[in-house]
């Protein structure tokens, strides 16, 4: 049985070593290009969300070359990646394909489910070899996400564009092909310093000029495969990079994974941060809301304590639990004076469009480090600590009508209870 | 933040409701448990052109119509109330959902409308035990500063008026005609009445009329009106989509002038959609799109319409998924007609005319073919 599995940036390195581990036969779909984007949206609903539509474009590429069984991930609510699966069976079914889908869910309160489908695909292989696949993978997961962050870091210091991005493409390449643990570990070790000495050594050339302030830093928040996947946001971080910004995503994979699957003393770190983004996003929202919707508003908060200078929020549009995000980020923008720019993208997002925005926000995110630093006037800029924008539109992010009426921070008072922090009885 | 304390809201207190989402759900619930307690409560005006545009100069724009209607209600409601009645729906059943804007709901208006008053709220979550409408209803009325005796009987009374509701509308009637008789017989309903699951309603009885349907079918069938030629039309959607004429242009009423018969998917009992909705390998986990789902199976395999109607909402996220699957089924096992109508803040009366009636021709053209 020839599996397949939908991309998502670059977890297909990890989901074809665990399966292959396994013994499994694994036909990787091709990277989604315009070409498998155009067949996703072809035969996806219209108003279905953008990752589906690019999981169809997978499907169908890599039904097209022989998969007879897809594995895909499932969910129990409230969000449609619970559903996703059901959809894209039908879709696939009208198109004439018969490949078997194997759901992968969240385990509702009960973990044996998700195992009796582990052991289902596995072929009931022994027990310990399924931990030792799920461990490599594991390994290769945090290998690759460290190298992510080398990678978004190194970027904007490049003196010759596109070295960096050479020297991840290496290092990513060299991780999957690693055959073990140790393996593994040493290629992202070489890789990470492979990345950061290219950056380095390139930039460290170039002297003339003012000596540069350390460069700005954003957060990258939102849905997490619209994060997690260059080609579906349109590579913002490479964007982002090439114009000298840092970046950093709320949520890299194996933080997921520590956060959700891991059991506690492992996650413990983890945990901890999800305890905090709850209680920094109280304030505005108080009460999960599906998919990532909870964690952007809380990221977003924490981000002004941690010192970034802006946050994105990327979603696909129609994301129900990000327009839920969307609502109250300017919110927090206008409150703690850290600007947001929520950016819903498509297949119809045209590129100029998203490269304006990108380069207005990083000219405001440049004007206020000018304010801080005492090199430019303030003219309208808000910073940390000043007091919250009294009316409307205070932000030049924060695009919301203006109304007469100002109001205190945080909203109206709220009466009765929400959040179940002290239960009913 | 905590949250304010709300035992100010003394007797005679105003509480708004706004006339939107949920209303359409639970409205003689709401209406009959907060008047119990002691509020005098006012429900915001119809929808109307100027309520969803100021409902849209305050939402995110990449809301729903609905959502931003919703926005309008409450901010027609915000000068004339002392509080806005905005509950935190999650869950109306063991194992379903809302939909996750509505799980933002309360936090969403508080932030976005200007010039709020208080916005009184509370997480409703059958998914999690004794948090369910009625525990969670309790510990509000207790929040409000009012007794739990008091509020354990003016919930037990809403469950009536809730229950005299759903009757009405699977038998067929429309919103305000059902929401004004389920208040009122709400009030002479004794206490001690049963949870307010919907999927308690009375059952119907099975009808004999139809001796070629199965037993499960008649529920449903008999409450049908005879069809005396003209076509039937099942109309499936969320229940602020059917019943709100602001939000979905009048479709319903459209529907009717143009002769036909229809049913919706609000005249399903609980039991019905239960029944369709166990036949599919994975339960739609949104209240209302299982309904929707569940409808649009019994309509196709009973063969009890002509042809189908689903009202969307543009961008809505669980009919997007829904819709999908319901109309590739009907598409695939029959050849029952379906037509999908998205409606956003920029539809155009005139179209959605000019579709319906072609529609509509379409049906009786197909009915007279399949006669002769
Ligand atoms: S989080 Fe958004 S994009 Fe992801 S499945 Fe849910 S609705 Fe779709
Ligand atoms: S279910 Fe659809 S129409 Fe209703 S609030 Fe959610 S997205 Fe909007």
């Amino acid at each position: 049985m020839r599996v397949t599995f939908p991309h998502m940036g670059n977890i297909w390195i990890i989901v074809k070593t665990v399966l292959e581990d396994l013994g499994l036969e694994v036909l990787v779909p091709p990277r989604p290009n315009p070409k498998s984007l155009e067949a996703g949206v072809r035969h996806s609903p219209e108003f279905a969300c953008f990752p589906l539509k690019l999981n169809i474009g997978d499907f169908v590429g890599a039904l097209d070359q022989g998969a007879e069984a897809i594995v895909m991930a499932g969910g129990i609510g409230p969000c449609r990646l619970g559903h996703y699966a059901q959809v894209e069976a039908q879709v696939l079914k009208d198109l004439g394909y018969s490949a078997e889908m194997v759901v992968l869910e969240p385990p509702r309160g009960r973990f044996p489910q998700l195992w009796d489908k582990i052991r289902y695909l596995t072929g009931h292989r022994p027990v310990g070899r399924v931990i030792g696949a799920l461990r490599f993978g594991w390994e290769k997961l945090k290998a690759l996400d460290e190298l992510d962050k080398v990678l978004a870091l190194g970027r904007p210091a490049e003196a010759v564009r596109g070295s960096a991005a050479a020297a991840h493409r290496r290092a990513v390449a060299s991780v999957c092909q690693a055959a073990s643990i140790a393996g593994t570990r040493k290629a992202a070790r070489a890789g990470a310093e492979d990345i950061a000495l290219t950056a380095g050594a390139s930039s460290g050339s170039v002297t003339l000029g003012p000596p540069r302030s350390r460069p700005l830093r954003v957060g990258v928040v939102g849905e997490v495969f619209m994060i997690q996947e260059p080609f579906a946001n349109q590579e913002v971080e490479r964007r982002l990079g090439e114009m000298g910004v840092e970046t950093r995503r709320a949520l890299y994979l194996s933080d997921w994974v520590r956060m959700h699957l891991l059991p506690p003393p492992v996650g413990l770190g983890a945990r901890r941060r999800v305890r905090r983004i709850r209680e920094a996003a109280r304030p505005y929202l108080r009460h999960f809301v599906g998919g990532e919707g909870l964690d952007s508003v809380g990221e977003a908060v924490l981000h002004e304590s941690e010192l970034y200078d802006g946050v994105i929020h990327i979603a696909p549009f129609t994301c129900m639990p990000e327009i839920v995000a969307a609502s109250l980020l300017p919110e927090v923008s206008r409150d703690l004076g850290i600007p947001v720019l929520s950016l819903f993208l498509d297949e119809h997002t045209g590129e100029a469009g998203l490269v304006t925005r990108l380069e207005a926000f990083v000219d405001l995110l440049e004007r206020r480090r000018a304010v801080r630093e005492g090199r430019a006037d303030r003219q309208g800029i808000r910073l940390r600590g000043d007091a919250p924008a009294g009316g409307h539109g205070g932000h030049p992010v924060a695009s919301r009508p203006s109304s007469p009426t100002p109001r205190e921070a945080h909203g109206c008072p709220l009466v009765g209870f929400s959040g179940w922090r002290r239960g009913p009885r | 933040m905590s949250l304010a304390d709300g035992s100010d809201l003394r007797e005679g207190s105003t509480i708004g409701l706004p006339r939107g989402l949920h209303h359409y759900d639970l409205y003689p619930f709401w209406r009959t448990f907060l008047e119990d307690i002691g509020f005098r409560v006012v429900v915001s005006p119809p929808t109307c052109r100027r309520l969803v545009e100021q409902g849209c100069a305050a939402a995110a724009d990449e809301a729903c119509l609905p959502v931003k209607t919703f926005y309008g209600h409450v901010m027609d409601l915000r000068w004339n109330v002392e509080a806005v009645f905005v509950p935190r729906l999650v869950s109306l059943r063991p194992g379903t959902y809302t939909c996750p804007k509505m799980l933002g709901l309360p936090d969403m208006v508080r932030q976005n409308v200007r010039g709020m008053p208080r916005v009184v709220t509370a997480d409703f979550d059958e998914t999690r035990p004794g948090r369910g409408l009625l525990e969670a209803g309790v510990f509000l009325a207790r929040r409000l500063g009012r007794s739990r005796a008091l509020a354990k009987r003016a919930l037990a009374k809403a469950c009536g008026a809730l229950r005299a509701f759903r009757g009405s509308l699977e038998a067929g009637a429309s919103f305000d005609e059902a929401a004004g008789e389920a208040i009122r017989l709400g009030q002479a309903t004794p206490r001690g009445a049963n949870r307010p699951r919907p999927a308690q309603a009375a059952p119907m009885d099975p009808g004999t009329d139809r001796p070629d349907l199965s037993p499960e079918a008649k529920g449903c069938a008999r409450r049908l009106p005879p069809r005396n030629g003209k076509v039937r039309v099942g109309v499936i959607g969320h229940s602020y989509n059917i019943f709100d004429a602001g939000v979905s242009l009048g479709l319903m009423e459209k529907l009717s002038r143009l002769e036909c018969h229809l049913v919706t998917s609000e005249m399903l009992t609980e039991e019905e959609v239960q029944a369709e909705s166990s036949r599919l390998p994975k339960e739609i986990f949104w209240s209302a799109g299982r309904r929707v789902l569940a409808s649009a199976t019994k309509f196709r395999r009973e063969g009890l319409v002509d042809g189908v109607v689903h009202v969307v909402s543009f961008g809505c996220g669980p009919d997007s998924m829904v819709g999908e699957i319901a109309e590739r089924e009907t598409r695939r096992y029959s050849d029952i007609p379906y037509l999908a109508v998205t409606i956003d803040e920029h539809t155009a009366e005139a179209g959605l005319v000019t579709r319906l009636e072609a529609f509509v021709d379409m049906l009786e053209r197909r009915r007279r073919r399949t006669r002769t």
